[in-house]
């Protein structure tokens, strides 16, 4: 059977075709006005599952530089708390050898004596320091003063780490305990213990104590080294940590970009032919909708 | 003999007959875009002839024609497209309107943006990290907070949303049913008079076009079945159930059609779709979103709580009760807690001495769900209800224990659960996850709803072609060409010229007969 063409058909038709070629300019002229072609989960079904993946990976890669630049910032601190303990326990030990060596004449032992008593005071004030208003080197109780003027030499700290997060599964330790500086309690090389008896010694000019104690010093100045190398180490971990947060952050979001992001070039040509086909629809649709038999009828 | 004016009776005959050929067309034309409208045709038959009439029975061949005359005007109108068209449409009808609360959905979830629950749930992880950092401080236990409420804010904005979404089909039910009422009536009523008029052998064709417009957009409601009668009354199924019968309507009730549509009588159409979005499909993003407010505070997710941990006093973990010197964890102990509120209950606040924190997610009353999820009254009012701290200092009974201020295990393991799996109740919906993290569930949501809302445009999309398809062919029966209406109008016309002619030229004859014979010689 042939068909019939009435005007009817032919006026649906053209609103059809019209609409349709409107509603894909819309979807482009949308895609180019917000930069993304992904603004719905239906615009890519299987790419939201992506892109949302991809948000949630980029959040939570910030919130872990974050940590790494605060775990920085700790262990910078505890790097330079660290480094005046080493100079002034090396301040200690010259005075420990000059003392130990040599004649010294009473007053020069008084006085050496003085500075050691301010040194101690010095490394029982480090020792306590604090860091956003916490203990650094008494483990997880940082709400408590490690150290006490009086009782130094036979306290020990906590030596808990407190664990900062860098990735889903690992964690670092960023805290270094008190004992790990300055020896634990009841150590031979208790700093704090060396000290007190050195002013011990000092006071009654004991050259054989002063002696070992020299020795157990020189032990010490050692740990606290290893202790700051320990810092060091772990600063050099947290960078190389940030640094992949940082190079991961960037493969994400070119990830991200290429399951969100307008292909503009592309987008804009799409769009251009679409404007072409409208521009056409529009155009024959005038053409054919003028014409009828009545044009010819005088 | 032939009646004198026989030629007269002819002429008059075709003058009629064209002039009724041109006002059909002129009904055509003045119908042409008039919607539903079937263009009609004038039949038309020479009457019937009579005996040339002589002195005697005649021998001659032939019969004396007598003219034309109107035998029918009917519409063209092809009742096979009609039912292909009602059959198509109902299908349009539905995904119309699954398509629409899909679109809603994908609206009310807002994703991919800034400000749909992913960077919610995002914001709250992170704060845990955040607050892992400094566990002593007010500051970040407050970070948390925020970012709780935050959450529970979402998870209860969603909530309404989706529910209001399913108050509005219900109230779209109800006004879509009294128009299927109103439809039913205009229905029984065109079948009485449409019965009344074919009754006395007319063609009621205005009258039948109305009602086959009527029973197009009935179509696009519910699956019609539509059974014509001998005495040209249209029986009306609608959704299995009996609409219009004879003169009579019988009007659907929205629970009757909730009946039909559980009783798989209401297949199709709007009514069908609107009745499935509100219990099925929007129901289903709404059970889904229950159960992540569900799961997050209380669902089943394994943790191993580090060594070194003291776990609070009487707690029973793979039934070993953690009492005494035990309870202080020598090596890492893997357990499953109920969600955050299992995993929260284990650390303790810094209150001297220590004390076991209580839950952080409950519900407003009743279960837990999106809608009833809300932070701890405890831990709104006061920060430092959050927990961080999974470590004690045991001591007596008297003392009390003292609390570990700068441990924060429990703020890394709470910030931790992003990655971790939950046990996801199984729900009768299309997402089939029941062991995940958080996440997963969520964007197994979001993939799912992309996926339903592209097959629903889909579907919409090859739906309307089907139907404009079908309503083409039936505009290419029954519409109306105003070029053939011309030519036929042009046809007419000579015709009618032609038989105005026929009768000027029997008035001159009998003009000569009556006026000019008979006058020889005067």
């Amino acid at each position: 059977m042939a068909l019939r063409v009435t005007p009817g058909m032919m006026n649906l038709q053209m609103m059809r075709n019209i609409n349709s070629n409107l509603i894909r300019m819309d979807h482009n002229q949308n895609k180019l006005s917000t930069g993304m072609k992904l603004n719905k989960p239906s615009d890519d079904p299987v790419g939201i599952t992506y892109s949302l993946r991809y948000r949630s990976e980029l959040s939570i890669n910030d919130q872990l530089q974050k940590n790494a630049e605060s775990a920085v910032s700790w262990l910078e601190f505890s790097d330079t708390t660290v480094g005046q303990i080493n100079d002034i326990s090396q301040r200690a030990y010259e005075l420990l050898v000059r003392a130990a060596n040599g004649t010294n004449p009473e007053e020069a032992l008084d006085a050496i004596n003085i500075e050691i008593e301010q040194i101690y005071e010095q490394l029982i004030s480090l020792g306590n320091s604090k860091f956003n208003d916490k203990y650094i080197f008494n483990g997880q109780l940082t709400d408590q003063a490690p150290y006490d003027q009086l009782l130094a030499p036979t306290q020990g700290t906590d030596t808990h780490g407190i664990l900062y997060k860098f990735s889903e599964g690992s964690g670092l330790s960023i805290n270094i305990s008190g004992q790990d500086i300055f020896g634990e309690p009841n150590d031979d090389d208790n700093l704090f213990a060396i000290l007190t008896r050195v002013q011990t010694a000092l006071g009654s000019d004991d050259k054989t104590a002063l002696q070992a104690e020299l020795e157990n010093l020189k032990d010490r100045l050692v740990k606290i080294n290893e202790a700051r190398s320990e810092i060091g180490a772990k600063t050099n971990r947290i960078d190389l940590i940030s640094n992949r947060l940082g190079d991961l952050e960037m493969n994400i979001t070119s990830m991200q970009s290429k399951v969100e992001d307008t292909d503009y070039a592309e987008t804009i040509l799409v769009l251009k032919q679409n404007e072409s086909v409208y521009q056409a629809s529009l155009a024959t649709s005038a053409k054919i909708m003028q014409m009828s038999l009545l044009d010819y009828l005088r | 003999m032939t009646s004198t004016f026989h030629g007269i009776e002819t002429a008059k005959r075709s003058l009629f007959t064209q002039m009724a050929g041109m006002n059909t067309t002129g009904h055509n034309i003045a119908n042409a875009s008039t919607p539903g409208y079937s263009r009609q045709i004038v039949g038309t038959a020479a009457t019937r002839p009579i005996e040339v009439p002589t002195l005697h029975k005649s021998t001659a061949p032939g019969q004396l024609g007598t003219g034309v005359e109107v035998t029918y005007i009917k519409r063209v109108r092809d009742q096979f497209l009609d039912e292909q068209y009602w059959n198509a449409n109902r299908s349009l009808g539905d995904w119309e309107i699954q398509a629409g609360t899909l679109a809603k959905l994908e609206a009310i979830f807002n994703e991919p943006s800034d400000a749909g629950l992913t960077t919610v749930i995002n914001n709250f992880w992170k704060s845990w990290s955040e607050f892992s950092k400094d566990p002593e401080n007010v500051t970040s236990r407050k970070i948390v907070r925020e970012n709780a409420l935050a959450l529970v804010d979402a998870f209860n904005e969603t909530s309404k949303k989706i529910t209001d979404m399913q108050t509005d089909l219900t109230r779209s039910l109800s006004v879509n049913a009294d128009h299927v009422n109103t439809l039913a009536e205009q229905i029984a009523q065109l079948n009485y008079e449409i019965n009344r008029i074919e009754g006395l052998g007319d063609n009621a064709n205005d009258l039948k076009d109305q009602r086959d417009l009527i029973i197009d957009e009935l179509s696009k409601m519910g699956n019609v079945i539509v059974e014509r009668e001998e005495s040209s009354y249209y029986r009306v199924l609608f959704g299995g159930v009996e609409l219009v019968q004879g003169n009579n309507a019988n009007p659907v009730t929205t629970a009757g059609l909730e009946a039909a549509y559980t009783g798989n009588g209401l297949n199709s159409g709007e009514l069908f779709g609107i009745i499935k979005s509100r219990d099925s499909i929007v129901q289903d993003y709404l059970d889904q979103l229950n159960e992540m407010a569900n799961t997050i505070a209380n669902g089943d997710v394994e943790v191993t709580i580090p060594a070194g941990s003291v776990l609070p006093e009487g707690t029973v973990f793979n039934g070993i009760t953690y009492t005494g010197a035990n309870r202080t964890l020598t090596s890492d102990l893997t357990v499953t807690v109920k969600g955050i509120n299992g995993l929260h209950q284990l650390g303790y606040i810094f209150t001297s001495p220590a004390q076991r924190a209580g839950e952080f997610f409950s519900s407003k009353g009743g279960p837990l769900t999106a809608a009833s999820f809300s932070l701890s009254a405890a831990i709104e009012q006061d920060p430092n209800r959050i927990a961080s701290s999974l470590r004690v200092i045991p001591g007596t009974v008297a003392t009390g224990d003292q609390v570990v201020k700068g441990n924060n295990t429990l703020a890394l393991l709470m910030s931790g659960l992003r990655d971790k799996m939950f046990t996801f109740n199984p729900i009768s919906s299309n997402n089939g996850i029941t062991k995940g993290t958080f996440d997963d569930y969520y964007r197994g949501m979001m993939g799912q709803l992309g996926v339903q809302s592209r097959e629903a445009l889909r579907q919409q999309e090859n739906n309307q072609l089907l139907v404009d398809q079908v309503d083409n062919r039936r505009q290419s029966v029954s519409g109306v060409s105003l070029d053939e209406e011309m030519a036929n109008l042009i046809k007419l016309q000579h015709a009618y010229g032609a038989a105005s002619r026929l009768m000027t030229t029997m008035d001159q004859n009998l003009d000569r007969v009556i006026n000019s014979m008979g006058i020889v010689g005067r």
